[in-house]
C-alpha cells in the first residue's frame, strides 16, 4: 500500500531520570491498577490481578516531577522522569525466574533508553538482578545506569546511628551482625560501619565472597568473624542488619539479643512476619525523604511511596534523582563491591545538597520516631561528617 | 451485513476423533470466523483505495484471509469435525461494524488499525498459543498462519508510523476512539467466561472452561492477546504509560 513511511522519532519523552521497579505484593500491585482504571471502575478481583499482571510488557507507569531546594529563578530546581514498572510478578522473585525476570528489566530499560532518560536507578530486586550483568543491558545511547545503592548504604548506616542515637546507645560498644553481606549492600554496610563498632559478624550464603571481604576489611585493621548460616550469630549481636537477596519476607533470626537494634533493609523486605523478636527495635532501612516535593501523574502518591511519611522512596531510587538534579547523569554505582566510605560520603553530599535526607524511620507497626525531631548531638545528613544544613522550611 | 463468505476448500480424509476434537472443533471455528471478517474486512478496504497498487494489495490480503480459513476448514476434517463459521455472531458482528465504520467515512487509517493493530494483534498471540499445543499438522498450521498475520501486522506498521510522525496527538487520539469501540468488544471475547450469553460460535456450551484439556487456557489467550496488543501500540510510538491504562480499563 503505496503510502509514503516518514522517519520516526524514537525519543519522544527526553526524561532527566527514569526509576525501574517492581511491586513487592499482590496488594500494591492491584493498588498500581486501580489507580490506572480509574475510580469509576471496579478494581480487578484478585484472581483477574494475577492472571492479568504477568503478560504486561515492562513500561513507563507514570511521570514523576522532583524539586530540589536549590533555589534558581524560577524557583527549586526540577528534574522529571518516570516510573517504569518491571511488572515482575510478585510470587516470581525466585531463583528460578531469573531469566525471565532479568529479560523484564532489560526491557524495562529499554523502555527509559527510549524515553530519553539521561540517567536510570534500578530498584530493589532490579538492581540485584543486574548489578553483576550490565553487559546485558540494552545499547544505551546515552543513557546511564546505577543501581543507586551507594545511596541506599547511606541512608541504612545512618538509619543505624540515628536509632542508636534514639536509643541511647553508644556504637563503638556495639557489635555488629550484617546478614547478606557479600551483596553490594551489605559490603558497602560492613566497609562503612566495621570501623565505628567494637565486633563485627558478618553472615551470608557464599563462604568465598564472605573470606574476601573479611579479608579485605581485616587489611583495615577490623576483625571480623564470619559464618554461612544465616542465624550463626543472632544472639551475639546488638545491632543487625539484614541485606539478604531474598524473594520474599522469610528471614527467621532465631534468637535475638534484648533489645537489638535490627534494620530490615531487603526489598523485598527480609524478615519473615512470624519472626520473634520481643523487645527488638526493628526498622526498615535504606531510605531517604525528598524534601523538596515529588508528583506523580497520574497521582501515585500512597501507592508507589507506600510510607507512613510522604515523599519516602527507596535509596537505590533516590540516587538516580538527586545525580539528575545535580546534573551529573554518571553510572554512580555500578557492579558489586564497589561501595566505599568516600562514595557514600559523596552521594549523601550531592543527596543532601537538593534536600533529599535519610527518612524518618519506622517499620510495620508505624513510626519509630515522630519525624521532626533528632535527638541531641545527631548528624543530620551525613553518616560521618556534617555537610549541608538541612533548612527548617523544607519538611 | 455482507453475506457469509463460502470457503472452498478440497476434500481431506479424516484420521482420527479425539476426546479433545469437541474443543478444538470450537477453536477452530473462532479462528476461522475470524479469518473470514478479515477477508470481508479487507475486500471493503479495497472499495475506498485510491492508489490501484493499494487496491490490489487489500484484495491479496482478503485472498490470502480466506486461504487461512480454508486451512482451518481443512484441519477440522482431518480430526473429524465440520468448521462451523458466523460472522454474524454477536461479538464478531460487532467488530465487522467498527470496521464498517472506518469504510463509511473512508478512513484508510482507522481501518488498518482496527483490523492490523486491534484484530490481527489478538490473532498472532492467539494462533502462537495455540500452535504450541495443537496436535500434529492442526498446531502447525496455526503457528504458520501466526506468522503470516505477523507479516501483515508489519506491513502496516510503515504506513502507520508514518501517519503518526504526521500528528502524533491526532493519530493518537484516533486510536483510543478505536480501541474503546473494537477492543472493548475484543476483552468481552477475551474474557475467562462468557458473562453475557453463548457467544454463537461455539458448536453447544463455551469452549472456554474445557481449554485446559488442549494445554490452553482463557486467561493465557487473553493476556498474550493483549500482551501482542499493547507491543503493537508500543512499535507506533504511543507512550507505554499510556496503552497501559487503555488496557488496564478493559473489561474483564
Amino acid at each position: 500500500m503505496g503510502h509514503a513511511v516518514a522517519s520516526v522519532t524514537t525519543r519522544a519523552i527526553d526524561a532527566d531520570f527514569a526509576l525501574i521497579g517492581h511491586q513487592e505484593s499482590w496488594q500494591a500491585a492491584a493498588d498500581v491498577l486501580a489507580v490506572l482504571r480509574g475510580p469509576e471502575r471496579t478494581p480487578l478481583p484478585d484472581g483477574e490481578i494475577k492472571d492479568i499482571l504477568p503478560w504486561i510488557p515492562p513500561r513507563a507507569v507514570c511521570h514523576v516531577d522532583i524539586e530540589s531546594i536549590v533555589r534558581t529563578k524560577n524557583g527549586g530546581a526540577k528534574a522529571h522522569g518516570l516510573y517504569i514498572d518491571s511488572f515482575i510478578p510478585p510470587d516470581r522473585l525466585e531463583a528460578a525466574y531469573v531469566h525471565e525476570n532479568i529479560a523484564r528489566v532489560r526491557a524495562a530499560a529499554a523502555s527509559a533508553i527510549q524515553a530519553g532518560a539521561k540517567i536510570v536507578g534500578l530498584g530493589g530486586f532490579s538492581s540485584i538482578l543486574i548489578e553483576g550483568n550490565f553487559d546485558q543491558l540494552p545499547e544505551r545511547h546515552g543513557t546511564v545506569f546505577t543501581t543507586g545503592n551507594t545511596l541506599t548504604v547511606a541512608f541504612i548506616v545512618q538509619g543505624i546511628q540515628k536509632m542508636c542515637a534514639l536509643e541511647g546507645r553508644d556504637i563503638s560498644r556495639s557489635t555488629l551482625l550484617i546478614v547478606g553481606a557479600t551483596g553490594d549492600v551489605g559490603s558497602g554496610c560492613a566497609r562503612c560501619l566495621a570501623p565505628l563498632v567494637r565486633r563485627v559478624l558478618l553472615s551470608a550464603r557464599n563462604a568465598e565472597r564472605l573470606r574476601r571481604l573479611a579479608a579485605e576489611l581485616e587489611a583495615d585493621g577490623v576483625q571480623v568473624e564470619i559464618a554461612t548460616d544465616l542465624q550463626r550469630f543472632s544472639a551475639e549481636a546488638d545491632v543487625v542488619i539484614c541485606a539478604a537477596s531474598l524473594a520474599s519476607p522469610s528471614l527467621l533470626l532465631g534468637r535475638i539479643a534484648p533489645y537489638a537494634i535490627v534494620c530490615d533493609a531487603g526489598y523485598p523486605k527480609n524478615l519473615s512476619p512470624t519472626a520473634e523478636m520481643p523487645d527488638a527495635k526493628v526498622f526498615f532501612g535504606g531510605l531517604g525523604q525528598i524534601t523538596g516535593g515529588m508528583r506523580f501523574t497520574p497521582n501515585f502518591h500512597g501507592v508507589l511511596n507506600r510510607h507512613p511519611f510522604p515523599d519516602v522512596v527507596h535509596g537505590c531510587l533516590l540516587e538516580g534523582m538527586a545525580l539528575a538534579l545535580e546534573h551529573r547523569f554518571e553510572p554512580f554505582s555500578q557492579g558489586r563491591g564497589f561501595i566505599t566510605q568516600e562514595r557514600v560520603e559523596k552521594i549523601e553530599t550531592i543527596a543532601a545538597r537538593h534536600g533529599i535526607y535519610l527518612a524518618p524511620l519506622y517499620n510495620a507497626d508505624g513510626p519509630v520516631e515522630d519525624g521532626t525531631s533528632l535527638p541531641h548531638g545527631m548528624i543530620e545528613g551525613s553518616i560521618f561528617r556534617l555537610k549541608e544544613k538541612r533548612p527548617c522550611a523544607q519538611m | 451485513m455482507e453475506p457469509l463468505i463460502g470457503v472452498n476448500c478440497s476434500a481431506i480424509e479424516c484420521t482420527s476423533l479425539s476426546t479433545s476434537a469437541p474443543i478444538w472443533q470450537d477453536i477452530l471455528a473462532q479462528a476461522m470466523t475470524g479469518e473470514l471478517l478479515a477477508a470481508m474486512n479487507y475486500a471493503s478496504l479495497s472499495e475506498i483505495c485510491e492508489d490501484p497498487a493499494e487496491v490490489a494489495d487489500a484484495l491479496e490480503h482478503s485472498e490470502c484471509e480466506r486461504g487461512h480459513a480454508a486451512a482451518f476448514a481443512a484441519e477440522g476434517r482431518k480430526i473429524g469435525v465440520e468448521v462451523c463459521n458466523n460472522v454474524d455472531a454477536k461479538h464478531w458482528k460487532r467488530l465487522r461494524e467498527a470496521f464498517l465504520r472506518c469504510v463509511t467515512e473512508r478512513d484508510f487509517i482507522g481501518c488498518l488499525i482496527v483490523q492490523e493493530i486491534m484484530l490481527e494483534s489478538f490473532a498472532v498471540a492467539s494462533y502462537s498459543r495455540v500452535g504450541k499445543v495443537g496436535p500434529g499438522s492442526l498446531g502447525a498450521t496455526f503457528a504458520r498462519i501466526a506468522a503470516e498475520e505477523g507479516e501483515h501486522v508489519d506491513h502496516a506498521m510503515s504506513i502507520l508510523r508514518a501517519e503518526r510522525a504526521r500528528n502524533a496527538q491526532r493519530f493518537d487520539d484516533k486510536v483510543y476512539r478505536l480501541h474503546l469501540d473494537v477492543m472493548t468488544t475484543l476483552a468481552q471475547m477475551l474474557a475467562k467466561e462468557c458473562k453475557d450469553g453463548h457467544c454463537e460460535v461455539c458448536h453447544a456450551s463455551c469452549v472456554k472452561p474445557s481449554l485446559s484439556e488442549v494445554s490452553l487456557s482463557a486467561a493465557e489467550l487473553r493476556g498474550a492477546s493483549l500482551q501482542q496488543y499493547l507491543k503493537t501500540l508500543d512499535m507506533l510510538g504511543i507512550p507505554g504509560e499510556v496503552t497501559l491504562r487503555w488496557v488496564t480499563q478493559l473489561p474483564v
